[in-house]
Parts: structure tokens; sequence; C-alpha cells
């Protein structure tokens, strides 16, 4: 043993905690089996964390009670937060990350009924891209192919013009559309579409009270952007994990198109 | 960012084991890891994405706990030994595995609150000992020494309580 350094007090915490150096390890076994006072010490230190783990590890593996629910919690605050719908989409936002994880929303009424018309189209929104832009199956419910078909369909349903945008300018084809409900029991409709990379970007436009107005909006969530804006009582959401500035490229054509239309 | 929801998720569970070593009544673990959650989701961006979310739920467990105990709202002291019911101390040991675990309960209560920290965020919970340094806000010298203190008194306490109690330790 000539030549390491000699054990000290702490050396035996950590060689009972699993916190000593590895190369440490032999001059500390050494040491215990040479000193039996030492040895007794570590043993008792041993016996202790043991103790504790009995004593205490049946707590955590209890079920949590309600207030520890952090989906619940998640939603308390987004109630809470009532004033600007940018703090409360990027809550909105913030509870998407845990989905997009694979945390499971357990909460049943997600979105309170306080937030902003805008908070909760974008929360809507978000979700709705975060389900179907990943599946590389089933995205849409409607294929592009029938184009005719998924343009009447969701128009009677929203009751309105309900076509397709057209992005091609900017490398985006539709892929399909689907019919989407929302959290208040009306209709909404997702239009799916993908670039050259594979790449899927929603357009989400959603019925909202007549005459409602919001300005253009972006949020952004980890990679994923979103451009929102409410025009009289029809809201856009444009969602996309691509750069703010394709986000936006793809609203101007929106907005430009529906100009024209209008 | 992504999945740090989760992460928090999966550390509830350790949260409230070591709520529930530090205090005893069962509504007072949990609403010390719940108002820990809520204070951990508000001050989500301040949580430095490079270091680790668990030590860091921990600080704030922590702290929240030592200001409770500052304005007096929980019993971070237990009642000294001798105020112990009947039942508890004077009831002949049944089973040792029993007894030495209630030794050890009373052993740890009894630690002055800086050691009992140290020791459970260590021995119980598994932190390093810069992360448990970090929590309580010492030096890690000063965790070394508060674990060390805390380790020997339990392991008086529990010697002590093995043999027959009103026995004097030798000392060494």
């Amino acid at each position: 043993m000539s030549g390491t350094q000699p054990i000290r007090e702490e050396d035996l915490h950590a060689y009972v905690d699993g916190q000593l150096e590895p190369a440490r390890r032999p001059a500390v076994e050494d040491y215990l089996a040479a000193t039996p006072a030492a040895a007794a010490k570590v043993a008792a230190y041993a016996a202790q964390r043991n103790a504790l783990h009995a004593a205490f590890d049946a707590r955590a593996a209890e079920p949590l009670p309600p207030e520890l629910d952090l989906s619940r919690l998640l939603e308390t605050r987004l109630a809470r937060r009532r004033a600007p719908w940018r703090l409360a989409a990027a809550s909105a936002a913030f509870l998407l990350i845990g989905a997009a994880a694979g945390w499971a929303l357990r909460g049943a009424t997600l979105v309170a009924n306080e937030a902003p018309p805008m908070a909760r189209f974008a929360q809507q929104a978000l979700a709705t891209h975060a389900v179907y832009a990943v599946d590389r199956r089933h995205p849409v419910e409607v294929q592009a192919a029938e184009r005719e078909h998924l343009v009447r369909w969701l128009s009677n349903r929203l009751d309105r013009d309900a076509s397709p945008p057209d992005l091609s300018s900017i490398g985006y084809h539709l892929i399909g559309g689907r019919l989407l409900a929302t959290e208040r029991g009306g209709p909404a409709a997702l239009f799916m579409y993908e670039n050259e990379a594979h790449v899927r970007l929603s357009v989400i436009l959603r019925p909202m009270a007549p005459a409602l107005h919001a300005p253009r909006t972006e949020i952004a969530r980890g990679e994923t952007h979103l451009c929102g804006w409410i025009d009289n009582g029809l809201g856009y959401a444009v969602v996309a994990a691509m750069p703010d500035a394709e986000i936006d490229r793809a609203s101007d054509l929106i907005r430009k198109e529906r100009d024209r239309a209008g | 960012m992504s999945g740090v929801i989760a992460e928090i998720e999966a550390c509830i569970p350790a949260l409230r084991r070591y709520a529930a070593a530090l205090l005893r009544d069962r509504q007072e673990v949990d609403d010390l890891v719940h108002d820990c959650l809520v204070r951990a989701l508000d001050q989500l961006h301040t949580w430095r994405q490079d270091s680790n979310l668990r030590a860091w739920l921990f600080s704030i467990l922590h702290n929240l706990f030592v200001s409770r105990l500052r304005k007096n709202k929980v019993r971070g002291t237990p009642e000294p030994l001798d105020n112990l019911p009947d039942g508890v101390a004077g009831m002949p040991p049944r089973q040792d595995l029993h007894m030495e675990s209630r030794d050890l309960m009373r052993a740890l209560d009894a630690l002055p609150v800086e050691q009992r920290t140290v020791l459970l965020l260590v021995a119980l919970e598994d932190l390093s000992y810069a992360d448990a340094a970090r929590v309580t806000g010492v030096p890690i010298g000063t965790v070394m020494s508060r674990l060390s203190r805390a380790r020997e008194k339990l392991r008086e306490s529990v010697d002590g309580a093995g043999k027959a109690r009103p026995v004097l330790r030798r000392v060494m």
C-alpha cells in the first residue's frame, strides 16, 4: 500500500455510498480488512442505509394523490392564466412537451374554459399536429386524390368554404385532410402537407365565435412552430417542425389566397 | 426541453419519500411535495438544462422545508424521547428488526435538522456529495462532516437501544 494516500473518514462514507473512485477501492478494502473498528463502522452505515430504505421506500411506491398529479397541476396553472394568450399558449405548448414525450395527458378537462379563444385554438392545433403528423400511415382520413370529396365533406361540416390552401409554390403538397373535434363539441378541419424532405405541415381551420378576430401570433415549442390568427370568426393555424420563416411563408400564402377569395 | 415534464414526474416518488422521512404527518408530506411541484413548474425557466433536474427539484423541496421550519408551521423537531408514549418506549421488544427500525426512526428524528437532511439526501436518495452540497447550500466539506456526525449518532443510538436500554455506553 506504499504510495497510496492514507484512508480518511470520507473514504469510508464514499465506500458505503458507492461514491468512491474505483481506483481507490482496493486500498479501502485492504484497510477495512486490517481495521476491524473501521469495518464495523462501514457495516453500521450500510445497515443504516438499508433501514432507511426499509422504512421509507413504501412511501415512494404509493399511488399519487390527485394533488400531486402533474397533469392536474399544469391544468390548474393554465386556468389561472387568463391574461395574455401567448402565456396561455406557452402553457398549452408546455403540456404538449410531455405529450410528445409519451407522457399521458390524464386530465379529462385539459383546456380551461376561461382560456382565451386563441389559446384554446393554439392548444388544439399543436395537439392535432403532434398526434397526426407523426403517423406515417394514417395522418389523414381522406387522401388528396379525393380532393373534391374532401372539400365537400369538410365544407359541409364546417358550414363554410373549407378548401385546402395551395402551398405547392413553397414546396408543400397536400396529403389529405380530416375532420377534428374541438373541446367545445364543434367541428374543425385539418389539412396535412408534406415537402420533399417528408417534413409535414398542418393547416387547421376552426370556426369560432362569429366576428371574432385575433392578430397573427406565433409560438414555438422546441422545434415545432405555430402561427395562428382568427379572421372574422374562422381560426387558422399553421404548424410544423420548421423555422418561423417557413411557417410565415405558408401563413402569408394562406392569407393571400383567402383575401383573393374573399 | 423535451420530456422535462416526464422527468419531473419520474422524480415525484423520491421527493415524496424524502419528505416522508423529514416529516411524519402524511398530509404535511404531500403538501410539501405539492408546493415543491408548483414552484418547480413556476420556475422551470430557471433550471439550466445541462444541470441535474433531480438535484434541482430536491433543492426546491429542501428550501421549502427549511422555510416551513422557520415559520414553525411543521413540527420539524419531534417530541423529545422521554415524552414518547409508553407504548413506544416502555413496551418489551417484540422483534429485533422491528425494534431496530423504531430505534432508528427515533434516532433520526433526534438528529439536528441539518444533519438529518444531509443523511437522507445521501443515504436514502443517493445524491452525490456535490449535489447534496448544492441542495443544502453548504460546502462539500460541511456535507461530509454533517454526514459523519449523523451516522455516528445513529449508530450510537441503535447500538445503545439494541443492548439493554439503560446501560451506560462504553467510551472507546
